[in-house]
């Protein structure tokens, strides 16, 4: 039995650390862009989901017309692919033989073909960022959070049963970009990931850094008072917005190319809105170590349960996947209560140059569940600007 | 007297949905969080009902005494473990939200592990199931159509009766106005929370045992009528539950009968549309229609008739023409 386990920890492990790098790659570009927008300035975005689907049908919506219309253009044996039933019935052959072919040889090809899906799902990103901005500086918090995750559910029912989207319920394939590395595609998606979200930190940490994060801060603290020194409250919280959903919309992109596949199940709302906030709120929102910590925890347990629950399918009758749902959930609720910040904590802010020690004698300590302020004006929560008017 | 039977399936399932806004709507006023576990109490009503008819063999209608006190004590576990115990640790709206999430999460898995051992156990079929056949028929009716309309109706009037004459309901309402003013006039806030989440999470449990009387039900259910609860609730203004209920009954009666009327335009013997499977974008429909045009509901538009010209003018002549 141990040399059983053995040799399946063997075939599986290197396999395991490819899919967990993977997983930690999309997940930590997600919970990084969450922890800039509510860590660091107070916007509870609970729509994140919206923006990674966004990011996943871009590709199956437009690079793989693209695809297919530019091969069409080059001569090569291309199915009809204009109605519903060819877009789905001829997707296997059009992308699996025919596009896939075509991109082994030329590399440019799929690169190009790469980067212009990432610049479409940041430039859709951004679209969809600047749209939920748009009610949020009327509405309040709660209502917003009720839309917001209300239309993840939406954007994958319309998925589901729209065929031009991303084929239904059957899904579509998409073109392996990376189809002329002779290797496992997945190492060079996981690397590209995992690079993507390192420059995505170097972003947010310079951001984060800079005269502007500190306004950020200062706006989760206390937004009425930035507002009197003169600053546009509103307006930064849209760019927070806009630039925090561009960068969450590029997960959905490279989660469409390391399946190679687009199926509406792959971006639901519980993997994209629950799953991120759970790792932000584990490792503590308002430090990226936090984040990083939390994302690589959660990540780490999730697959290694997935990849070896045929191991634990000896000993329980259902499915190992409620488990671990269980486990999780109940991990969650117990830092919640025991840890209230989170795994690490949110260190004070340090501006090279000030002497601190001078400057204040007694601790002073940031803390989170004050922001953004609840209970305040007869127990409602007003996160935007604008004052509730009247009151029935 | 005969009903269309799409008729009867859409009041059904708005009695359901306006008991389970209801309680939605007083889980928000009291503790001020949405509590996305609602419609998952409904799910373990669901189970309740599955497990008094088809392993004990008895009437599914013992079911609903037993899931309304089940569905009390499992809100009330949840809110003494972790609500109660985040909200005294001066937990913000988000981290209680995302604490509702985990809740509905952990919740639906129990309840999938729980139809997986009865499969194992019973070797029944738990994971998708109605029990029509279970229920009792009175003149061409099946039972659970009268039985839902007099659970809502009397649910309303107990509850009016409950929140305006007893000193319970009269120190709910306090509670919901202001905690801590209604604390200083000698009102065991910690007990009215308790008392009300029983109730809430008793109702939404009742609701739920009514679901597989008429609806296919599984361990998921909960989580999908999730989004009518909360559209039902926003129509009624989010903070009034005599608009819950009216907003529950509209969402709920709209959900069924557009599908159907919007399936059944037909031009020249063909099906113009088949929107079916798009059944739950209809709530959805709702909530952004709601939010752009009218953010505080059926009672911002009641408000706002009662303060213009013609509407108290209006509502004048029909009091007038009562009396």
């Amino acid at each position: 039995m141990i040399s059983m386990i053995g040799a399946a920890v063997g075939a599986v492990s290197s396999r395991l650390i490819v899919d967990i790098a993977m997983y930690f790659g999309a997940f930590v570009i997600v919970a990084m862009a969450l922890n800039f927008q509510y860590g660091n300035a107070g916007v509870p975005n609970m729509g994140c989901a919206v923006q990674v689907i966004a990011g996943g049908f871009a590709v199956s919506t437009f690079t793989l017309r693209l695809t297919l219309w530019l091969l069409q253009k080059a001569g090569e044996p291309i199915r009809p692919y204009a109605s519903n039933y060819d877009w789905v019935y001829n997707n296997p052959y059009n992308v699996q033989t025919v596009a896939n072919g075509f991109i082994q040889s030329r590399p440019l090809f799929g690169i190009s073909l790469l980067l212009f899906s990432l610049a479409i799902s940041l430039v859709l990103g951004a679209a969809i960022g600047w749209l939920i901005s748009l009610p949020a500086i009327r509405l309040r918090a709660d209502y917003l959070m009720i839309t917001l995750i209300t239309m993840a559910d939406a954007s994958q029912i319309i998925a589901r049963n729209w065929v031009p989207l991303c084929g239904g319920t059957l899904g579509v394939y998409v073109p392996n970009v990376f189809a002329w590395y002779p290797g496992d595609r997945g190492i060079i998606t996981a690397v590209l990931t995992l690079a993507i979200g390192l420059v995505s930190f170097f972003i947010f940490r310079t951001m984060l850094d800079s005269p502007y994060g500190r306004l950020m801060r200062a706006i989760r603290e206390n937004e009425v008072t930035v507002g009197s020194v003169g600053k546009n409250v509103t307006g930064i919280r849209r760019n927070i917005l806009v630039f925090a959903s561009a960068i969450t919309a590029l997960t959905g992109a490279i989660w469409a190319f390391y399946f190679s596949y687009v199926i509406d199940a792959n971006y639901t709302r519980a993997l994209w809105t629950y799953w991120p906030w759970l790792m932000l709120i584990m490792g503590g929102p308002g430090n990226n170590a936090g984040t990083f910590l939390g994302c690589a925890l959660v990540v780490a347990m999730r697959r290694v349960i997935i990849v070896y629950k045929w191991f634990f399918m000896k000993f329980i009758f259902f499915p190992m996947s409620y488990f671990e749902q269980i486990l999780l959930g109940t991990l969650l609720i117990v830092i919640m209560i025991f840890r209230p910040s989170g795994l690490i904590p949110e260190k004070l802010l340090y501006i090279p140059g000030v002497n601190y020690k001078k400057m204040v004698r007694e601790e002073v300590k940031v803390d989170w569940r004050a922001a953004p302020k609840a209970r305040t004006g007869g127990g409602r929560f007003k996160l935007w600007g604008r004052k509730e008017e009247g009151g029935g | 007297m005969i009903i269309p039977t799409i008729w009867m399936s859409a009041i059904v399932y708005a009695c359901e949905i306006s008991i389970l806004s209801i309680g939605f709507t007083l889980t928000y006023l009291t503790a001020k969080i949405p509590n996305f576990a609602h419609g998952t109490y409904a799910g373990v009503g669901v189970y309740v009902v599955y497990t008094i008819t088809k392993i004990l063999n008895l009437n599914p209608y013992i079911g609903f005494p037993i899931s309304f006190v089940v569905g009390g004590a499992v809100s009330v576990l949840i809110f003494l473990l972790v609500i109660g115990v985040l909200t005294r640790m001066g937990g913000g709206t988000i981290v209680l939200t995302i604490s509702t999430l985990a809740i509905q999460i952990f919740v639906t898995a129990a309840l999938y592990i729980y139809a997986y051992w009865l499969r194992a156990k019973y070797h029944t079929y738990a994971l998708g199931f109605m029990i029509k056949d279970s229920d009792f028929r009175v003149g061409g009716f099946q039972g659970i159509f009268p039985v839902s309309i007099l659970i809502c109706v009397v649910t309303v009037v107990l509850l009016h009766y409950m929140l305006t004459r007893t000193k319970t309901g009269v120190a709910m309402r306090a509670t919901a106005e202001d905690p801590e003013l209604s604390s200083v006039m000698g009102i065991d806030t910690n007990r009215i929370q308790l008392f009300s989440w029983f109730l809430t999470g008793g109702l939404a449990c009742l609701a739920g045992a009514m679901l597989p009387f008429w609806f296919m039900s599984s361990p998921a259910t909960g989580g999908i009528i999730i989004t009518s609860i909360m559209a039902g609730s926003l129509l009624g203004g989010f903070e009034s539950i005599y608009g819950a209920i009216v907003g529950g009954f509209g969402v709920g009666l709209s959900e069924i009968l557009l599908t159907t009327w919007a399936q059944n335009i037909k031009i020249g013997g063909e099906r113009l549309l088949w929107i079916g499977e798009y059944r739950p974008l209809v709530p959805m429909f709702f909530m952004v229609a709601i939010l752009l045009l009218e953010p505080r509901g059926l009672k911002g538009v009641w408000d706002r008739l009662l303060a213009s010209k013609t509407g108290s003018r209006l509502i004048e002549r029909i009091r007038g023409g009562e009396s």
